[in-house]
């Protein structure tokens, strides 16, 4: 189900599922092209938590996906105020669920707690689109123009703790490691349906646990 | 096999879309660069981006040359110094 919400710069569209009341998870996309890549697979985990009787919703944020806002308008102080507007429309006990850079965005206190797979930070992302910008013939940051004042904000991002989950290709730490792929790096996009449940099991006991 | 092998194998499967059985037949002598079609140099970017992520290292811009892409050996033996000093 798509429903509105509103925020102070304007109206965004958002996915709905599962129950209409009880604890709600938000979920976050990466930024740009990572979130073409995982839309569907965040998607997938939301309708496995929908089955378990967990409410999910998943929110356009200005300046990415079928927002009306431009990319060289974008700003990571709009893409959390967003983020935070649509968590309170959603509901009262909200909890996020962010991939990737997504990580950066859910900050809010409106969010009771947070769930991250494989966060990338301001810093990596900030590596990942200067090198895409010199690789690329094309002007801009893998066909994106951006605004000067979010690439120079974008280091310094923080990511506020949360439960981490990690592939287990990942060596880094974190609370859970699971096996698969990583979505966000195929050529095309492509979905991971054992995965997405394996996920979507991690969260549901989570929030369970969180609620307890 | 060391454990920056298999990441760096790893990396290539997901961000080149090879196939587990493909990958697995790369020893250090399979040519990368040049030799693998999906290896254009947006995707040099992928590989480079993924493996800092993975490795928790940093790779600077002139560090990258053909000698450190041009076969698996060459590229995880560069990893291997990177991540373990």
């Amino acid at each position: 189900m798509i429903e509105p919400y509103d925020w102070a710069g304007g109206r965004e569209a958002m996915l709905r599922f599962g129950p209409g009341s009880g604890p709600v998870v938000v979920a976050a996309l990466p930024l740009f092209e990572e979130a073409n890549r995982t839309r569907a697979f965040v998607v997938s985990i939301l309708r496995a938590l929908a089955e378990q009787g967990i409410a999910g919703v998943l929110p356009e944020l200005p300046g990415t996906g079928d927002s009306l806002v431009p990319t060289d308008r974008i700003a990571i102080s709009d893409l959390r105020a967003a983020f935070a507007a649509a968590a309170r429309t959603a509901g009262k006990r909200a909890y996020s669920l962010a991939l990737r850079s997504g990580a950066l965005l859910d900050g809010t206190v409106v969010i009771r707690r947070r769930w991250h797979f494989a966060p990338q930070t301001g810093a990596e992302l900030f590596r990942a689109l200067q090198r895409l910008h010199r690789a690329d013939d094309m002007p801009g940051y893998g066909g994106h123009r951006l605004p000067d004042a979010f690439l120079e904000e974008l280091p310094e991002c923080h990511i506020e703790a949360a439960r981490t989950v990690r592939l287990d290709t990942d060596l880094r730490p974190c609370d859970h490691a699971v096996p698969g792929t990583a979505l966000w790096r195929q050529p095309e996009p492509e979905n991971d349906l054992v995965l997405a449940a394996l996920l979507a099991d991690d969260i549901a006991a989570w929030v369970r646990a969180c609620e307890a | 096999m060391s454990e920056v092998e298999n990441t760096v194998r790893d990396v290539l499967r997901d961000v080149l879309g090879l196939s587990e059985d493909r990958v697995a037949t790369f020893d250090a002598e399979t040519p990368l660069f040049g030799a693998l079609p999906e290896l254009d140099s947006l995707a040099v970017a992928g590989v480079l981006t993924e493996m800092e992520d993975r490795l928790g290292i940093l790779i600077e811009d002139d560090e990258v040359d053909g000698e450190m892409l041009e076969s698996f050996g060459a590229l995880t033996r560069f990893a291997t110094q990177k991540a373990l000093g």
